[in-house]
């Protein structure tokens, strides 16, 4: 991989952050645009966006990596069908639905807006863990065992290193969802850029609806790009 | 031949009709036989009753006329201009700042009725019948208990809270008509973290609750005021821009069928702030069909006899 290919996705996202500030600025912005295209309103709105993002994002991994793990256990196999379906329904069920539904029953705030985020996002991570774990070679673990490994070796050592790539796949994919789902957190009160693009629909103001939406998509790529490079380092060498 | 020959029938019927005393205006008849309208609604309850009372009505004298549910205000207005609805029912505030480009209110409601038909009538075309007596403005409201509680029945009691939290959702948050408006006419701070964005849904739920905030925004002519017994604060120093509902048509829609005025006026008349909250409920809370809202409405007040 060469450094010119990795350095290209961020200095486009570079670029049109720089175009949209050009843009917006040189519009003479009414008071209504100014109540939110300002530097303190789009850094709150960027940082708990961000915020809600990165602990959905590591909720979901601490939840679903060992979830998947334990799911390819022989022991657990039976019980698979049944956390998958799960899993396929926080994907399907509109997370706007649900989020409104908690946060009814149990209150407004950040708190719900993570949960739904962590109940819509989680299924990619936890099905490519089991996918991972389960493609590994059959022959490869009969020669670990051979080797002497005990199971918990033969997790560590052989099925968890294999499956990296794919459990990675699976975050790329949790991390873009949640990007983009956290802009549904402004509909009770947990912040986000949904505060930015939302407002921007209401008012039929484009130069905030533009803005939100810009940041969003600059965030959703270039975490994506983080963990791309991430994934690179963390593949194991050698297999 | 044929055009001024139905117009002069139009005319004459009129005439005995403004001639003819005390009966027509509520009686039905077929004044209206071979028009037909296609009354628009924008997308939410009170406009869907009010287009389906409407049609329903002008059915009643003969009209073959129908409600039909259009996305937004902005659209609903385009299609009234394009032909595609005959009319529809419009708030003075929205025409006044969104169609005819004013920033400021008219505080005075009859005032910015005068303003807003002139002006309409004059650039566009479109004619505004008779303001009928709702007003759907915006509004503070809290859970009656805690009204009583906190001994606040208008906004500028506000000022006597101690840290009052608001709920709002975020058109209002960022409108000059709305709560930054509010906020400096009533000479009140309140920190960004005390004022909640939510989803409109849930503001009504959250400030009966009472929790999250004290005071949540509504709309003044909301079903649900009623079923959660909210006490809507009144707006003593009149900040709030008047939305006061009354059909619009275009000019030359009314010249070619000026017995429409009429049929409507009792609609106009009878529908009070108090009475589109009991028939929005029956929709958004009851979740009964607006078209049978309007019907049974209609039939209890005597319209369609």
């Amino acid at each position: 991989m060469n450094v010119r290919r990795q350095l290209g996705l961020p200095l486009l996202l570079l670029a049109a952050l720089a175009a949209t500030y050009l843009w917006v600025s040189s519009r003479q912005l009414d008071s209504m645009e100014a109540r939110v295209l300002n530097a303190d309103f789009i850094r709150d709105a960027a940082l708990s966006h961000l915020l809600l993002t990165a602990v959905a994002t590591t909720l979901v991994v601490l939840v679903s990596i060992p979830l998947g793990v334990l799911l390819t256990r022989p022991f657990a196999r039976p019980l698979t069908p049944v956390v998958m379906a799960i899993a396929n329904v926080g994907q399907a069920a509109p997370a706007l639905g649900v989020m409104v539904l908690l946060s009814i029953l149990y209150g407004i705030g950040t708190t719900i807006a993570i949960v739904t985020l962590v109940f819509s996002a989680a299924l990619p991570v936890l099905r490519n863990t089991i996918v991972g774990i389960q493609q590994v070679d059959p022959a490869l673990l009969e020669a670990g065992r051979g080797m002497g490994m005990s199971r918990g070796q033969i997790l560590r050592r052989l099925e968890l290193p294999m499956a990296v790539p794919i459990v990675m796949a699976g975050l790329r994919t949790t991390i873009v969802i949640c990007v983009g789902l956290a802009t549904v957190a402004t509909f009770i009160n947990a912040g986000g850029l949904g505060d930015i693009i939302v407002a921007g629909i209401k008012l039929q103001r484009t130069p905030i609806l533009v803005t939100g939406g810009v940041l969003t998509a600059v965030i959703a790529l270039g975490l994506d790009w983080l963990a791309g490079l991430a994934e690179k380092y963390v593949r194991p060498h050698g297999i | 031949m044929f055009k001024p020959l139905v117009l002069a029938a139009a005319t004459l019927l009129t005439l005995t009709a403004c001639g003819g005393g005390p009966e027509p205006a509520s009686g039905t008849g077929g004044e209206l036989e071979g028009a037909t309208l296609v009354v628009g609604a924008k997308d939410f309850a009170e406009q869907n009753i009010l287009a389906n009372l409407t049609a329903e009505l002008l059915r009643a004298h003969g009209a073959d006329a129908e409600a039909k549910e259009i996305k937004g205000s902005a659209n609903t207005r385009k299609a009234l201009e394009a032909g595609e609805i005959q009319l529809y029912w419009e708030y003075t505030g929205t025409a006044w700042i969104t169609y005819l480009g004013n920033d400021k209110p008219i505080p005075d409601p009859a005032q910015q009725y005068d303003a807003v038909a002139k002006a309409d009538k004059d650039k566009n075309g479109v004619t505004w019948l008779p303001a009928s007596g709702f007003n759907n403005t915006y509004a503070l409201a809290l859970a009656s208990e805690k009204a009583t509680q906190l001994g606040v029945t208008k906004l500028s009691d506000l000022t006597g809270v101690d840290k009052p939290t608001i709920c709002v959702e975020s058109e209002f948050a960022n409108r000059n008509d709305g709560l930054p408006g509010l906020l400096s006419a009533y000479g009140l701070t309140v920190p960004k973290d005390d004022v909640k964005l939510l989803d409109t849904g849930v503001i009504y739920t959250e400030t009966d609750k009472g929790q999250t905030c004290t005071f949540g925004e509504v709309f003044t002519t909301d079903g649900r005021i009623k079923a959660l017994g909210l006490t809507v604060l009144q707006d003593d120093k009149k900040f709030f821009p008047v939305y006061q509902g009354a059909p619009t048509l275009k000019t030359e829609t009314l010249t070619k069928y000026p017995q429409i005025a009429q049929i409507l006026a009792p609609l106009g008349q009878k529908l009070t702030t108090e009475v589109m909250q009991g028939l929005n409920a029956q929709v958004d809370v009851d979740g009964e069909d607006a078209a049978d809202v309007a019907k049974d409405w209609l039939e209890k007040e005597g319209l369609l006899k």
